[in-house]
């Protein structure tokens, strides 16, 4: 998703020079190329997150389209306050990206998990939070925000995320997007826990039991319509790779109250019963609740 | 000096209003906005190409008030200056107001970026200096702090940064007044050596008398090849003898009386 995303955003940089590229001393192996092609659009600012964002607040404010690229909770949580006043409250034009989402740098430690970052951004007045699922709806993400002049913030997975979506394509701003449909329940979903959840469904599949799968990448912006469309006979699960605590689901569920619609939604967050585990991202999904065969024991309890 | 005579003029008139402001709110800060004010006044008075013909222009000087606590002060001068109508004082602090406690930038002209949060103006101001810097913009980015506010790490993150990318668009001016929220500076976390710390940063410096007009806006309008600090010296409360040097004045509003006689004093002075 990284890769898909710097791709994306230099290829609009070369077209914009508005768009200028932050990051804070981190992009190792993927920031290069955009850097040496379009120097005067790149801004290391050292290790100094706080600094970062406010800076980025002041260049936007100049009419610039500033991204600024960190890890974790490194661009979010500590420089929240900068994101709060000298970005929202100002309302200036910044795209904060995160990237390694969840447990992707699960080996190196709680510090690295990104478990709390969507609900602290959600949160935020005039914050667009987005979480794509796989390459192709990062590309098109990035390509909107790009154009859009709001503050947002992206949440990135890491490297290697398999492709779910058709190429090309095509989504509404704001949408949710339906990978599959099926007549047994609905698994949504946002980010890059897409990968458990299509192998949940194609296990299930192997049972007679067919699930839809809707990736919910718009987060800040979930339509009355699409809450509808939703099979309430039928179970329906929340899968993401976040506290429970104001994540994807409390986004869900708030949304629901408002409408007063009559749905209801089973959470499947992480768990985060041991801060102090330590394992590779499959692992710690595996130990938090977000495993496969967690995913999949919901919809056998129901049938 | 022409500028220093305005700057007079315009400080002294600017005193009489933050008075009246912080006395008919009720609202606290009077000490810092007295400091500050003869600063902002001879930024306003020619230093800077501010001016309400060209607030929308992109390549215009920015004046940042990153002690938001001190916004009587920057709204008196940009109201006096005739940013927007005086009468937005009046109700400065109240329901609905347009002027809040803290620096409050809701579309106001001439109000750059709310502060009250301490350690936010530089790193903000600092983005605008380098956006121009690419851009190959004109203008000078002017950040004003307090010196309580060089606690904060976002004012040394930031004096590395201004000296890396060599934002000689960049001029802070501290309101060295020597006494934050509780006592005197060098009690609560020591600055001192407070002009060398910046040096050593890769700035230039110059330390002045933070209520001479002249001196002042020489240090303002210097010649400088990195980013530049001055140092202001002043007095917390500066021109109301009651209120001078004295934390209480931090929280303080004048009552009737009070202001009747602080404004005597002002007008007094010539």
């Amino acid at each position: 998703m990284r890769d898909a995303f710097v791709r994306t955003l230099l290829d609009e940089a070369k077209r914009d020079k508005d768009v200028v590229l932050i990051t804070g001393d981190l992009g190792f192996g993927v920031l290069e190329k955009f850097e040496s092609e379009l120097p005067s659009q790149f801004i290391n600012a050292g290790v100094a997150e706080q600094s970062m964002l406010g800076l980025a607040a002041g260049m936007a404010s100049t009419g610039k389209r500033v991204f600024v690229y960190s890890i974790g909770n490194f661009p979010t949580i500590r420089a929240l306050e900068q994101i709060r006043n000298d970005i929202c409250y100002m309302n200036n034009s910044v795209v904060i990206v995160a990237v390694g989402s969840g447990y992707s740098y699960g080996s190196q430690g709680y510090t690295h998990h990104a478990l709390e970052d969507i609900a602290v951004m959600r949160a935020l007045p005039n914050m667009n939070v987005y979480s794509p699922a796989d390459p192709l709806e990062t590309e098109l993400i990035t390509r909107e925000l790009v154009k859009n002049q709001k503050p947002s913030y992206l949440r990135l997975g890491r490297s290697g995320e398999r492709i779910f979506n058709r190429n090309p394509l095509t989504l509404e701003n704001g949408r949710f997007n339906q990978i599959h449909r099926g007549k047994d329940g609905t698994i949504l979903f946002t980010g890059s826990i897409g990968s458990n959840v299509i192998e949940a469904r194609d296990f299930l599949l192997t049972q007679g039991i067919e699930v839809g799968v809707i990736s919910i990448p718009y987060i800040s912006s979930i339509c009355k319509a699409d809450l509808e469309s939703l099979d309430s006979t039928k179970p329906i699960i929340s899968v993401e790779e976040h506290t429970i605590r104001g994540g994807l689901t409390s986004a869900l569920l708030e949304r629901i109250s408002t409408f007063r619609l009559n749905i209801q939604i089973v959470p499947v967050t992480a768990e985060q019963n041991n801060l102090s585990n330590i394992g590779d991202q499959n692992y710690l999904r595996n130990m938090n609740g977000l495993g496969v065969p967690q995913i999949t024991s919901y919809f056998f309890q129901n049938n | 000096m022409k500028i220093a005579s305005a700057a007079e003029e315009l400080a002294k008139a600017a005193r009489i209003e933050i008075l009246k402001m912080t006395s008919f709110a009720k609202a606290s800060h009077v000490g810092s906005a007295l400091s500050v004010v003869d600063i902002l006044s001879v930024l306003y008075s020619g230093v800077t190409n501010i001016r309400t013909d060209n607030i929308s222009a992109k390549d215009r000087d920015v004046v940042i008030l990153s002690k938001g606590h001190a916004a009587s002060a920057l709204y008196s001068v940009l109201a006096l200056r005739g940013f927007f109508p005086k009468e937005f004082l009046d109700s400065y602090c109240g329901n609905g107001a347009k002027l809040g406690g803290h620096v409050t930038s809701s579309e106001l002209a001439g109000v750059e970026l709310s502060t009250g949060s301490l350690g936010h103006g530089l790193p903000y101001g600092l983005g605008i200096a380098l956006s121009r810097k690419i851009g190959g913009d004109k203008g000078k980015v002017f950040v004003i702090m307090s010196d309580g506010e060089c606690d904060e790490g976002t004012t040394w993150e930031s004096a590395l940064l201004a000296n890396h990318h060599e934002l000689t668009n960049l001029v802070v001016i501290i309101d060295r007044n020597r006494i934050q929220s509780l006592k005197d500076t060098e009690e609560t976390l020591k600055l001192e050596p407070f002009q060398r710390k910046w040096e050593n940063f890769g700035w230039n410096s110059i330390d002045v008398d933070g209520h001479d007009f002249s001196a002042l806006s020489k240090a303002m309008i210097d010649e400088n090849d990195g980013p530049k600090v001055i140092i202001a010296n002043t007095t917390k409360g500066r021109g109301v003898s009651f209120m001078e040097n004295s934390v209480l004045w931090h929280y303080r509003s004048p009552n009737d009386e009070e202001l009747s006689s602080a404004i005597a004093e002002i007008e007094k002075r010539k």
